[in-house]
């Protein structure tokens, strides 16, 4: 038996949490995590990689990121990568990651909009 | 929790009766087996309005949707999309236009909804609260509970101008406060979900796919009311996901104290109970709605009293529509004026349609109110399928009424709908097309509320049977022109003196139909044909049927499958001189009815009359004079498709008539308009030595001037057949440069082997036939670049679409939405000024509606001009003005082709320029009158119609073939004037014609009865 709702409060406290599990249905985000999950992709480690990206939103509550995935991208011996795209389609793509370089993504560059240089391998749009 | 990916699978009625929940399943067990169920959710969902596509899966965060997803399909769409990231483009959503739709939300169809009630549909998961809450769910509700009077939550209703969305329209905050002003403490409020109109399925998708939204609408109204503690949905036993979703939502709301006793601790008290209606569509009103809530027969009774005063169980209740419910958390969250600020002057908001019928985006529709019926149709509902013609829309169902299509650009509110005598209802939207009978779609709907009739009242009981018994007459055939009147009579007599709204809106579709489509239900009565080709009792096959000149394909393609040449072209003779010419160059309106294009294509036809025309060409006999001619001297004017068919007739009729022709060769249009390439001269010419070799006295060179003259000749009857030869101008400066050739005349001079000077750079105008002829004689000619301007666009074209694309494919250019005002030049064409145009909405024949931007404009470099935007006729008769009408064309009465000059009768293109078979089937009728105006029957002496048996195995056929296609002249070779279209071989023809499905044959059952009746007979 759930609690009854009682003040407003409450109502809203209900709707923040429910609203947190809905957010990529909202079609707005700031950034776009886009991990390439290729054959070659998912040998080199990118699904960690992606689960690792999506832990540290959860963690950190972040509603303005969706952690999207695609095909083989083309950039083998560089694997895993992952490309965050901001709203202005702003590009940055990041190499030879690892679940802890993930997180140091999400924390640098999706929370204080700082571009995590060392793992760069391009910025083609910048 | 945090998933990266969200799995929407759509569980409405459409979408489960399609077999989501297996695709659901599927998914879940794919989606385990590969690891991802720590990051891909899968979630129900309500319907979010593409009905038509179901199974539907959305998959966020991409918004990408895909359609009619079958469980095989989902192993594969896992390991693309979900694994491997790889959207599968195949299966995603497609534009009509064949275009994929990256994103949902660049969906044409939704790109003009605006969605307040659907707002959550579709989106959120039906059967949680939390998502609800999520989407700012019960904070309406908690907002009048805690800040509101009563009289406030009335006033913010009656401010936002929301009307009943049930169909009558009644102001909602006017009905609150009367159910709150009438005295009594106990009261109830009510939600009318009986959704009865076939095509109807709003308010099911409302309470499907966001229940919540009613639930917290109607514990608002109780609020607002007061003395409310219970509120009852009154739903149909047929609405079992409906009923199912409510009482989940029912429930989770008691658990979060939503509704029951002491709502979020305010001390209010509110409750819902479901009431379970039997489906009969006259619990719909509302008086019959509350017996039937009181567990009693569904019956009407007079008003007043009103609900509001005395409702169920005698105490005051207030019954408002599902949709009505829905509307009102929205507008307490954002406030009345939000609301108002959308839709008409007295329309306010949005409103919910389901767009059904003859339409390419089958589903649910929400737009503000305002929105035309155009943008509904071609916009939203992305026009009408196979490239038919719209016909008109049924709005609000067995009650409403049809907008035809000279009013595709009326604004949706509740009195531009009810001024064309249409109403909106509860917003079923059916889209008819030109295949649809409008006096059988009157009897359809009218058939319903006989059938729903409650039978309490003498006008609705008995009246209404009356009524559909004459249309019951009327399609089989056997109507009188006067039951017109009488369904005048009697519609408005059943709409003033009925009980209740069932009776009082029941004539409507009838009503509607005669009044826009009165010349449907004549042809059915007078002539006996059904024009749409449905009222089965009205003809053989809907092929014959739908030919103007009434061949009979039907006949002729069943002996061709048995390989009888000779016998297919006697058929095709009965009715048409020109099998030849017309396999060439007919638009074939028979093969666009044919019923095996439902199954696969069309049967090809046109292409299988070629091959007996042919042989008639070379191996037919003679068709020899009448052995015993009539005396009476009839004159022909004009030696083209109608003056020719007119002639052969009345030889068959026992005449020996005198064709005149202004012109050296015969054929009129066929000849001299009709590019060789499409009609070799020689063929044509050897058809119409066949008609001369009937009996016809043939006089080319000779125009005739006067009509005079010929009676004094002693001709006692004359067929103006003279064709419409002038060009019309375009009317701009520069149109009389040297290098302005007119279409008409170009072809004409072309046709007739004149010399014919042509430009490097031809720009033709227009967007027919004639433009199109024009555009492919000018490349033969050698012209390096030919263009085509059109004011309109593609799909607006009066060219038929083969012809547009043969000339697309030899290089022709169209461009489109482009005008010329101005041709440019000193001594000689050098180019042409135009502008742009675009479309604002529809003009009164139903197409785009052409504006001209201003200041676009810019000029196209050119050396030849050819207009080709409509032809007139030539002067010659113009003695004769009592012939014309205010067009210029001659005036003739359509079932007789009689002029206004008793003897004269008239037809093809000097009456209406048209196609050659209607010009066939003015010069036959034209025959047949003529022999009438001379005292005979007017008979042609032509065996009685036989259903041709036939012999192969029929049902070898009844699979999956494609249509014969013809061969095509090489690109490459079309340099010349040779024929395109080579045509089939007689075996090709042959096989072809065994795809037909024989339409004529009589039901086997009635077969049967009559072998029954025989046998019984002999006995």
């Amino acid at each position: 038996m759930a609690e009854k709702v009682r003040t407003l409060d409450q109502l809203r406290k209900i709707r923040e949490q429910a609203k947190k599990k809905m957010d990529i249905r909202e079609g707005e985000y700031d950034y776009r995590i886009v991990v390439p999950m290729g054959t070659s992709g998912i040998a080199a480690g990118a699904r960690e990689v992606l689960k690792a990206f999506l832990d540290a939103i959860e963690e950190h509550d972040l509603h303005n990121v969706v952690v999207t995935q695609t095909g083989f991208m083309g950039s083998d011996p560089i694997q895993p990568v992952a490309l965050v795209e901001d709203r202005e389609g702003r590009k940055v793509m990041y190499c030879n990651l690892t679940a802890e370089k993930a997180k140091e993504i999400i924390e640098s560059h999706i929370i204080r909009g700082e571009t995590v240089k060392e793992y760069v391998v391009s910025t083609p749009l910048e | 929790m945090i998933y990266r990916t969200h799995v929407l699978i759509c569980e409405g009625t459409a979408c489960v009766a399609s077999g989501s929940p297996k695709v659901r399943a599927a998914f879940e067990e794919e989606i385990k087996r590969r690891g991802l169920e720590a990051e891909v959710k899968v979630v129900k969902r309500g319907c979010g309005g593409t009905c038509d596509l179901g199974p539907v899966v959305v998959i966020y965060p991409d918004m990408l949707l895909y359609a009619r997803v079958q469980p095989e399909d989902v192993p594969f769409l896992v390991e693309e999309h979900l694994l491997k990231g790889r959207p599968v483009e195949r299966m995603l959503l497609h534009e009509v236009t064949g275009q994929v739709v990256r994103s949902m939300m660049e969906y044409s169809f939704f790109a003009k909804q605006h969605k307040i009630v659907l707002e959550n549909a579709g989106k959120i998961d039906p059967e949680s609260i939390d998502e609800y809450i999520a989407e700012n769910g019960y904070e309406a509700l908690a907002k009048v509970l805690m800040e509101m009077t009563p009289e406030q939550v009335i006033e913010e209703v009656t401010k936002s101008g929301l009307r009943g969305r049930g169909g009558a329209g009644f102001p909602t905050g006017l009905k609150w406060g009367f159910t709150r002003k009438a005295p009594g403490n106990e009261k109830y409020i009510i939600c009318n979900a009986d959704e009865g109109d076939p095509g109807a399925f709003m308010d099911r998708s409302v309470m499907e796919g966001d229940p919540h939204r009613v639930l917290e609408g109607m514990a608002i109204a109780a609020y607002a009311i007061g003395n409310v503690k219970k509120g009852y949905i009154y739903i149909r036993a047929e609405y079992p996901i409906a009923i199912e979703r409510l009482e989940i939502a029912m429930s989770q709301a008691r658990e979060y104290g939503l509704l029951g006793e002491n709502i979020l601790d305010t001390g209010f008290d509110f409750d819902v109970e479901i009431r379970i209606g039997a489906g009969a569509f006259v619990c719909g009103e509302e008086t019959a709605l509350l017996k039937s809530v009181e567990g009693g027969r569904g019956e009407p009774r007079p008003k007043p009293p009103f609900p509001a005063n005395k409702g169920v169980w005698g105490k005051p209740t207030n019954i408002n529509n599902v949709e009505t419910y829905a509307n009102i958390p929205p507008i307490i969250r954002n406030g009345g004026d939000w609301y108002a600020s959308m839709g008409t002057e007295k329309s306010k908001g949005t409103k919910v349609f389901s767009l059904t019928g003859k339409v390419n985006n089958i589903g649910l529709v929400e737009v503000p109110m305002g929105t035309t019926v155009g943008e509904m149709v071609f916009d939203i509902g992305g026009g009408i399928p196979k490239g038919k013609k719209f016909k008109a829309i049924q709005s609000g169902g067995p009650s409403g009424g049809c907008i035809p299509a000279p009013y595709l650009d009326t604004p949706i509110d509740y009195e531009s709908l009810k001024e064309l005598g249409a109403i909106m209802g509860s917003g079923g939207m059916i889209v008819l097309d030109e295949d649809t009978c409008m006096v059988n779609i009157a009897k359809f709907f009218l058939e319903f509320c006989v059938e729903e009739s409650c039978g309490q009242c003498v006008p609705c009981r008995v009246g209404l049977k009356q009524m559909l018994n004459i249309l019951e007459r009327i399609t089989n055939g056997e109507g009188k022109i006067e039951d017109l009147d009488t369904l005048d009579t009697l519609g408005h007599l059943i709409i003033n003196t009925s009980l209740c709204a069932l009776g009082g809106t029941a004539p409507n579709p009838v009503l509607s139909t005669m009044r826009y489509f009165r010349d449907e239900y004549i042809a059915h009565i007078v002539d006996k044909k059904c024009p749409a080709g449905v009222c089965a009792a009205l003809f053989y096959a809907p092929c014959q049927n739908a030919c103007p000149a009434g061949v009979d394909p039907a006949r002729y393609v069943a002996l061709v499958a048995e390989n009888k040449i000779p016998e297919a072209y006697y058929v095709h003779m009965e009715n048409n001189p020109f099998p030849a010419a017309c396999s060439r160059v007919c638009p074939a309106f028979c093969e666009k009815k044919c019923n095996r294009e439902k199954f696969d294509e069309a049967v090809a036809i046109r292409e299988i009359k070629r091959i007996f025309a042919d042989w008639a060409l070379k191996d037919a006999g003679p068709w020899g004079p009448p052995e015993d001619p009539k005396k009476e001297k009839v004159a022909i004017i004009g030696a083209g498709p109608a003056g020719l068919a007119c002639a052969f007739y009345l030889t068959r009729l026992g005449y020996l008539p005198t064709v005149f022709e202004a012109l050296p060769v015969a054929g009129g249009m066929m000849r001299v308009g009709i590019p060789d390439y499409r009609l070799p001269p020689q063929v044509l010419d050897r058809e119409i030595e066949r008609i001369v070799e009937a009996g016809v006295d043939l006089k080319l060179n000779h125009k005739v001037d006067s009509l005079q003259n010929l009676f004094d000749e002693g001709y006692k009857a004359v067929f103006v057949g003279v064709g419409a030869h002038t060009s019309y101008k375009l009317n701009v400066p520069g149109e009389d440069l040297p290098g302005v050739y007119h279409g008409i005349d170009f072809l004409r001079d072309v046709n007739l082997g004149k010399e014919v000077e042509i430009g490097n750079k031809v720009v033709v105008v227009g967007g027919g036939n004639t433009a199109i002829d024009a555009a492919r004689t000018a490349l033969r000619l050698g012209a390096e670049e030919v263009s085509i301007i059109y004011r309109r666009t593609k799909n607006d074209m009066p060219a038929f679409p083969e012809e547009i694309e043969e000339a697309l494919e030899e290089g022709v250019k169209i461009n489109f939405l482009i005008t010329p005002v101005k041709v440019l030049g000193e001594s000689e064409v050098t180019g042409v000024e135009c502008v742009r145009m675009e479309t604002r909405g529809f003009d009164r024949g139903g197409r785009r509606r052409p504006v001209a931007v201003e200041g676009s404009n810019f000029a196209i470099e050119a050396d030849t001009l050819i207009p080709c935007i409509g032809q007139g006729l030539t002067k010659g008769l113009d003695a004769q003005e009592e012939l014309f009408n205010k067009w210029g064309f001659v005036q003739v009465d359509d079932r007789t082709m009689k002029t206004s000059i008793p003897g004269v009768f008239s037809g093809g293109d000097a009456v209406n320029p048209a196609t050659v078979v209607e010009a066939v089937a003015h010069g036959r009728l034209a025959a047949m009158e003529i022999d009438k105006y001379f005292g005979y029957e007017g008979k042609i002496p032509f065996p009685e119609r036989e259903v041709v048996g036939t012999t192969y195995d029929e049902e070898a056929y009844l699979v999956t073939l494609p249509r014969a296609k013809p061969c095509m002249l090489p690109l490459e070779d079309r340099k010349s004037f040779v024929e395109v279209n080579e045509g089939l071989s007689l075996d090709q023809a042959v096989e072809e014609a065994k795809r037909c499905l024989h339409c004529d044959r009589p039901p086997e059952e009635i077969e049967e009865e009559e072998e029954l009746e025989k046998v019984e007979a002999v006995n």
